[in-house]
């Protein structure tokens, strides 16, 4: 009886670790690679962090599942951070304000069908490029020139995998509870 | 009702509470958004390089392993087609390479003459103390063109010093410039980057002037030369060298350890704004594209 606890807190903590450890395994994927010839790089976290909200959105307890996300926006934003050589809390906070968008619009949808992954997306992926480029005090001088050569682009390599990944962490969850 | 009398299953609506914009996961949001803002915060005055440090040590190895596995699977094309065929190519690049070079330095040396310059490193073939580092990871962002060499301070390196790299068949030429150094790790800002901003010359026939080159990359292009005399001829295919001038100020700036003539590109487009000639370049070298570069320590005088 005495030592239920101290063991609970060892898998708690060991759980967390593995956890952070695959975040960082999907970073450095992301930044090694997934780089196109073209210099874009698939936003690997980003993604992972805006379907695993709205898987969570849907799930029998919402609020345990968005708080884990909350936890993988914050340890793969640390990994981003330290190998794309910006402030430390730059990735972070750009994958944290992804995720509220995606919270706060979601909140009182049904998540299902095609649309509402890649809206989310559409939504969520600019925010993230806005908050790096603002974070990172690399101003645009021409915002237009900007949307249209880093936004756009961006967008574009984010959306392309959103549907994949999306159904493919329903399934995985799925299958996790139908075992569960 | 309706669908009961209609004979129809009832599409059941499961009331959920909105438990996604709830209080808690509120407070943990902007908590955590305000954390992100105090590490952004500590970083920018160098409070946490100690810890940045570290842990890039402990990652820099995976992802070095990671580019690794990258670079073999994209060479992995090269195994196909002749192998006498590939022979050939390789040598025909060596040579095509050899006289590209030639050709650059002989045009220098041109300039360099008629300006009654000395300039003893031209006539060699490395005036430059180099040191090879690998390209380990690039930047996962569209609005930054950064890479991360396996190269830092217990190397020798500092920051403002110049990073080469060579394209098979071309010179060897700038591919950016050391932006900041860690004690295994070095940030090195690359020639496309908006922020990037280097003394150019310009050379045509046995005239030369000298310019800015500014990196275009986030604003659709790769680079451009600005602010040349109007009176300056250009024409496309001429070729720009660093003007090393931070160096000749002889000031304690970073780019003081830039060395002049140090290849860069040539020019594509040429456009005249005012008093003064702008013109899109090409790079010698794609700074997008390097795997492996060089960084110049330091310059035989």
């Amino acid at each position: 009886m005495g030592d239920t606890q101290p063991r609970r807190l060892e898998e708690l903590l060991a759980r967390e670790l593995l956890r952070g450890l695959t975040i960082v395994g999907l970073g450095l994927v992301q930044v090694t690679l997934l780089i196109t010839p073209l210099g874009f790089s698939v936003p690997l976290l980003l993604l992972i962090t805006v379907c695993k909200v709205l898987v969570s959105v849907d799930s029998p307890s919402p609020e345990r599942d968005i708080l884990r996300t909350l936890r993988l926006a914050l340890y793969g934003g640390i990994t981003l951070d330290l190998l794309s050589a910006t402030d430390l809390g730059v990735h972070i906070l750009a994958l944290l304000l992804a995720t509220l968008f995606v919270m706060l619009v979601t909140h009182r949808l049904r998540v299902e069908g095609l649309f509402i992954p890649l809206f989310a997306m559409l939504g969520a992926s600019p925010i993230y490029e806005l908050t790096l480029t603002l974070a990172s005090d690399s101003r645009p001088t021409d915002w237009l020139i900007y949307s249209r050569f880093i936004l756009l682009p961006a967008l574009f390599m984010a959306l392309i995998p959103t549907l994949p990944i999306y159904f493919s962490l329903r399934w995985l969850l799925h299958r996790q509870k139908e075992k569960g | 009702m309706r669908d009961f009398l209609d004979d129809r299953p009832i599409k059941l609506r499961r009331d959920r509470p909105a438990a996604t914009t709830s209080g808690r996961l509120m407070f943990v949001v902007v908590g955590l958004c305000l954390l992100s803002g105090l590490l952004i915060l500590l970083d920018r005055q160098g409070w946490m390089g100690v810890v940045r440090t570290s842990l890039q040590q402990a990652l820099v190895p995976v992802a070095r392993v990671g580019t690794n596995l990258r670079d073999s699977a994209t060479g992995m094309t090269a195994f196909l087609g002749d192998a006498g065929l590939r022979e050939r190519i390789t040598q025909l690049e060596l040579e095509n390479s050899r006289l590209h070079e030639e050709l650059l330095r002989y045009q220098q040396a041109q300039v360099e003459n008629l300006f009654l310059r000395q300039q003893l490193a031209i006539e060699q073939k490395h005036p430059w103390k180099l040191l090879g580092a690998e390209v380990i990871v690039r930047a996962p962002d569209a609005g930054r063109r950064v890479v991360l060499l396996a190269r830092g301070a217990q190397d020798g390196l500092s920051s403002g010093m110049a990073v080469i790299g060579q394209s098979p068949g071309g010179p060897a030429a700038l591919v950016g410039i050391v932006e900041s150094v860690n004690h295994a790790t070095a940030e090195v800002l690359l020639l496309t980057d908006v922020s990037s901003q280097i003394s150019g010359r310009v050379l045509h026939g046995e005239r030369t002037s000298v310019g800015l080159v500014q990196g275009q990359w986030q604003l659709g292009s790769r680079m451009r030369l600005v602010q040349v005399d109007r009176t300056m001829p250009l024409a496309p295919g001429d070729p720009i060298l660093t003007a090393g001038l931070t160096a000749s100020l002889g000031l304690p700036l970073n780019l003081a350890t830039v060395p002049p003539n140090i290849p860069i590109g040539t020019i594509e487009q040429i456009e005249t704004i005012e008093q003064y000639q702008q013109a899109e370049l090409r790079p010698f070298v794609d700074p997008d594209q390097v795997r492996y570069v060089w960084v110049i320590l330091s310059q035989d005088d």
